[in-house]
């Protein structure tokens, strides 16, 4: 599939918005039980205020996605059949909810309401998130996208740049919550490479359908695509297969894992074990993992094949196999005469 | 409930492409259109399209055999492309089954395109709204047109006569009685879209050589010259003319 460029920004800052939501009003929802000591106002207030400029800046770059931006509103209204549209609504909703849950907060209005609006702002960011998974989860005809795994390993990059996020805040507000964030992060960048190292390891395994299953002829029938019918390329053929995207996978598969989970988990380990933390490592944990998410989300459309594929003779024929250390696919028929 | 559809003869289809460039040609200049280009008459035109001729070979060789496969919307009745799209813009018609877009709707995210597994829809770059074959439903319902034209275009065109419109759930229709008798069968059966639109199989063509050979005229036979004589008119003038000096030497013999 080829890769939406607004898409991946709009992961990117609605992630760090509702992660980074996520974390600090479950710590004031703590206190609501007397629980730890919450948060001071003006951190509340600012890390309030950036994820309501990320939610916002990734709407508007996520509508640069779109056709016709200026009818983006209509798009609530197939809330019960689809999953985008649930997006646009939890998304919507969150942003406006989060503001007002700063305005109450601000103005210190009333602390029933502010709860209310924060636990409301929580899970609208948690039901935004979930949802913008499951369009991509939901896709039979992508069966590299068909999976739980996509949903869970995409809250958890949520997570990743919340936590990592948060401890910046926390290390410069000297919030005694660094040392915990620190241990947060690690755990949901390890958990993060597990679930994307099964996301890869499935590649393998998919029962992927043929050309005579599209075509729907015996299985025992050898088939070939002779002609596509145009000379050139056309939007299914540039839409759903992106030929360069494809030849630069094997170099940057291996880049995303190294940003988002090697060099975080590296500088994690070298944290604890020298007691030393610094703003700039701390930064770097940040950027290193969202310049990772970047190139993620990259390949993750990337490595998206589309069944439709199969008509044009552009789709993999068997699993992947492991050459050279890199992922290769094996015997991929990317010629028409192949 | 009525259910239009095509049903597409592969066994007489040519893979000349008339269909897909008359259904380009009505729809760009109708209700549906246009169907915008890019760079048409240069180094790589690409443009938007209902309708693309796929060629296909089966089998090794020397027993192979070519087909094509004209492919446009199915307008299948689980149709997946419907319930993703967030606008409501892509609906299936309840009266008849056609699945269309509305272009005041449409907010061109392509979901409904990435919902599609036979790749029938494409987005129009310049008008960015997603496209896809309409069934000419500005054709079909057009009490205008005469009777015997309201029709898809891309069935009124096939020189062939390769394809066929009408309701698949009509028993009685011409289309419902070609699926039944000629075993018509749809793409990828199994990702519960239960396309419309049909297509008829490749049928050996045999013939049964001995009953024929009965009355084939065989040179040997010693009735062979004398039937041409009778039945092939020139064939005598042509024989005199071949068989002159035989003849001037049998006048000298006796
Ligand atoms: S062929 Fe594709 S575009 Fe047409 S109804 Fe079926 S799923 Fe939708
Ligand atoms: S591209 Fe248009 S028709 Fe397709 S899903 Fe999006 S809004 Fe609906
Ligand atoms: S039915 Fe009409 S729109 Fe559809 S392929 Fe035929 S000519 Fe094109």
């Amino acid at each position: 599939m080829h890769p939406p460029i607004s898409l991946i920004f709009f992961f990117l800052t609605a992630g760090t918005s509702i992660g980074l939501f996520i974390f600090v009003y479950f710590i004031e929802f703590l206190k609501l039980f007397g629980k730890g000591q919450g948060l001071p106002k003006e951190v509340v207030l600012l890390s309030g205020v950036i994820s309501l400029i990320l939610i916002g800046a990734g709407a508007i770059g996520a509508s640069f996605h779109l056709g016709h931006k200026l009818r983006a509103w209509k798009a609530v209204k197939r809330f019960h059949t689809s999953w985008l549209s649930r997006e646009a609504v939890f998304s919507g909703a969150y942003g406006l909810t989060l503001l007002i849950y700063l305005v109450i907060k601000y103005f210190d209005i009333s602390p029933f309401f502010e709860h209310f609006f924060g636990i409301l702002t929580w899970i609208l960011g948690v039901l935004s998130g979930f949802s913008t998974a499951m369009i991509y989860a939901s896709n039979k005809f992508v069966l590299e996208w068909n999976t739980g795994i996509t949903v869970i390993y995409y809250l958890l990059m949520y997570l990743m740049l919340g936590s990592s996020a948060f401890t910046i805040i926390s290390y410069y507000y000297n919030l005694p919550y660094t040392g915990t964030f620190l241990f947060l992060t690690f755990l949901f960048v390890l958990l993060g490479f597990g679930f994307r190292l099964a996301f890869n390891i499935r590649q393998f395994y998919i029962k992927r359908p043929t050309l005579n299953e599209a075509l729907n002829l015996p299985h025992n029938r050898p088939v070939r695509v002779i002609d596509k019918g145009s000379t050139t390329d056309n939007f299914c053929t540039t839409e759903f297969y992106y030929e360069k995207g494809k030849q630069m996978l094997p170099t940057f598969i291996p880049l995303a894992y190294l940003f988002t989970f090697i060099i975080p988990l590296f500088l994690l380990v070298y944290i604890w074990i020298t007691g030393t933390v610094n703003q700039y490592l701390l930064w770097v944990i940040y950027l290193s993992i969202l310049i990772g998410s970047a190139i993620e989300r990259w390949c993750f459309f990337v490595e998206g094949n589309h069944v439709q594929n199969l008509f044009y003779g552009l789709y993999p024929e068997e699993g992947y196999k492991l050459r050279k250390g890199f992922m290769e696919r094996k015997e991929t028929r990317t010629s028409l005469y192949g | 409930m009525p259910q239009y559809a095509l049903v597409i003869d592969l066994n007489t289809c040519v893979g000349c492409h008339a269909c897909a460039t008359n259904c380009k040609e009505w729809n760009t200049q109708a209700a549906f259109g246009p169907l915008s280009d890019f760079d048409p008459f240069g180094r790589a035109p690409e443009g938007v399209w209902y309708n693309r001729i796929f060629t296909y070979e089966t089998g090794e060789f020397p027993e192979t055999q070519v087909f094509h496969l004209p492919k446009s919307c199915l307008h299948c009745q689980d149709a997946p492309c419907v319930p993703v799209c967030p606008t409501g813009a892509s609906y299936k018609r309840e009266q008849d089954g056609i699945v269309l877009v509305n272009y005041d709707d449409c907010i061109g995210c392509k979901l409904c395109a990435w919902s599609c597994p036979y790749g029938c829809r494409e987005f129009d770059e310049a008008d960015k709204v997603m496209k896809k074959c309409t069934l000419c439903i500005d054709r079909i319902y057009d009490e205008t047109l005469p009777p015997e034209h309201r029709k898809p275009a891309c069935v009124l065109t096939c020189p062939a006569r390769a394809r066929f419109f009408g309701d698949i759930e009509d028993p009685n229709s011409e289309v419902y009685k070609l699926i039944e008798k000629r075993q018509g069968f749809v793409l990828f059966p199994d990702m519960g879209t239960n396309p419309a639109n049909h297509y008829l199989p490749r049928q050996e063509t045999t013939i049964n050589l001995e009953e024929y050979e009965k009355h084939i005229l065989k040179p040997d036979n010693p009735l062979f010259l004398e039937v041409l004589r009778r039945h092939k008119p020139g064939f005598a003038s042509e024989e005199t003319k071949q068989e002159q000096p035989e003849e001037s030497y049998a006048e000298e013999l006796p």
